[in-house]
């Protein structure tokens, strides 16, 4: 009866626990990110206060300083209309120009101060081709 | 029974041994992927894990209404094992997924859409165990359980067009990405094919595992109601 009770109170917690997640997730969930465009559209919402914007990283813009550990960028949707990002941090390895980004953190003064620099990874796959060809000739030369 | 044991041992066999040269293809012959580089190789961990996870949850679902219509018990022993399973390979998505995003996003957590349902899938199938344990009575248990195994599995579809229907950090689907009005996956056959080998290799060893447990179950059941019986 005792292990029977341990059972039910350590499901009830779990289950308390799944609630709460459900609730704090299911707002953040359904708009992980902003784009550029909502923002700029009503920059006085989103004044102050800590949100995610989700765009590309627009050609041309970035500025890596390595030494103060620096990295500044515009993010776009459309090429047209940007977003200047200021990011004081170690650039990730999958950062580059056009790559899918979210950036977390304020926007000060017209400048998108992150926190956080996430890069967002697209569906598509790709080989070399190339380098497929010497890889085949390669096995092909250590199995013969 | 004695069917399920032939086919428990021939599987021992050919699933590990699939396992194995699925392996050696994906690690071996495989190129590497461009933008990602080795890393990516964790997606011929991840997506069979994600196949296996919907389809064990799927056998618990339907084998939880046969439980309920039908009333026999060994639909509800398939459906426990099938959900022990699925629970182990639902862990592999999450842990593997997140080493993944380490290097490729920068973070091995975010709560977007398919992190979030994802996880809530565990913590269901988590609760479906403590429930199991919480009963005493058999056919209590097994209808209690059934019908949390069919909830939970509702989650799946959720989980699956999670990407689609909400923003997420996590990309949509590869496998399934629809180009001109037809679905293509968006990678070149180099990485498909020994993906879908990689797939294919762990539903056999879903099926050895699903085998093996289900007759461990249906040994010990009838062990307690000889037991009960006063037979032994």
């Amino acid at each position: 009866m005792k292990t029977r009770h341990k059972f039910v109170i350590g499901g009830a917690v779990i289950f308390g626990v799944l609630a709460a997640l459900s609730v704090q997730g299911l707002q953040e969930m359904t708009v992980y990110f902003y784009t550029p465009q909502e923002v700029l559209a009503a920059p006085t919402d989103f004044q102050e206060k800590t949100i995610r914007i989700g765009a590309l990283v627009q050609p041309g813009t970035v500025e890596w300083d390595a030494r103060s550990i620096r990295l500044a960028f515009h993010i776009t949707e459309d090429s047209i209309r940007s977003i200047p990002v200021i990011y004081e941090g170690v650039k990730p390895d999958m950062f580059k120009e056009g790559q899918g980004v979210v950036v977390e953190g304020r926007m000060e003064n017209g400048v998108f101060e992150a926190q956080q620099l996430l890069v967002k990874h697209s569906e598509e796959y790709k080989v070399d081709h190339n380098q497929v060809a010497s890889k085949v000739d390669y096995h092909k030369s250590v199995i013969q | 029974m004695d069917s399920a044991a032939r086919w428990t041992a021939r599987l021992e066999i050919i699933a590990p041994l699939t396992l194995f040269a699925c392996g050696l293809w994906v690690f071996v012959f495989t190129p590497t992927e461009t933008e990602q580089g080795f890393v990516q190789k964790i997606m011929y961990i991840h997506v069979p894990s994600v196949i296996v996870t919907y389809l064990a949850f799927f056998v618990t679902f339907a084998l939880g209404i046969a439980y309920l219509w039908k009333r026999l018990l060994v639909f509800d022993r398939i459906a426990k094992v099938s959900a022990e399973i699925g629970l182990i390979f639902c862990a592999m998505v999450l842990f593997s997924g997140a080493i993944w995003g380490r290097p490729t996003w920068g973070t091995y957590w975010v709560w977007d859409a398919r992190l979030t349902t994802t996880l809530l899938l565990f913590l269901i199938f988590l609760g479906y165990f403590l429930l199991r344990l919480s009963v005493q009575d058999r056919e209590k248990e097994a209808r209690f359980a059934s019908v949390l195994g069919i909830v939970g599995f509702l989650d799946i579809p959720i989980v699956h067009k999670s990407v689609e229907w909400w923003r997420t950090l996590h990309q949509p689907s590869t496998l399934f990405k629809v180009q001109e009005g037809a679905a293509k996956p968006a990678m070149p056959t180099e990485l498909l094919y020994p993906l879908l080998a990689s797939m294919f290799a762990m539903l056999l060893f879903y099926g050895y595992l699903l085998l093996l447990r289900w007759q461990m179950e249906e040994n010990q059941d009838q062990l307690h109601e000889e037991l009960a019986q006063g037979v032994i």
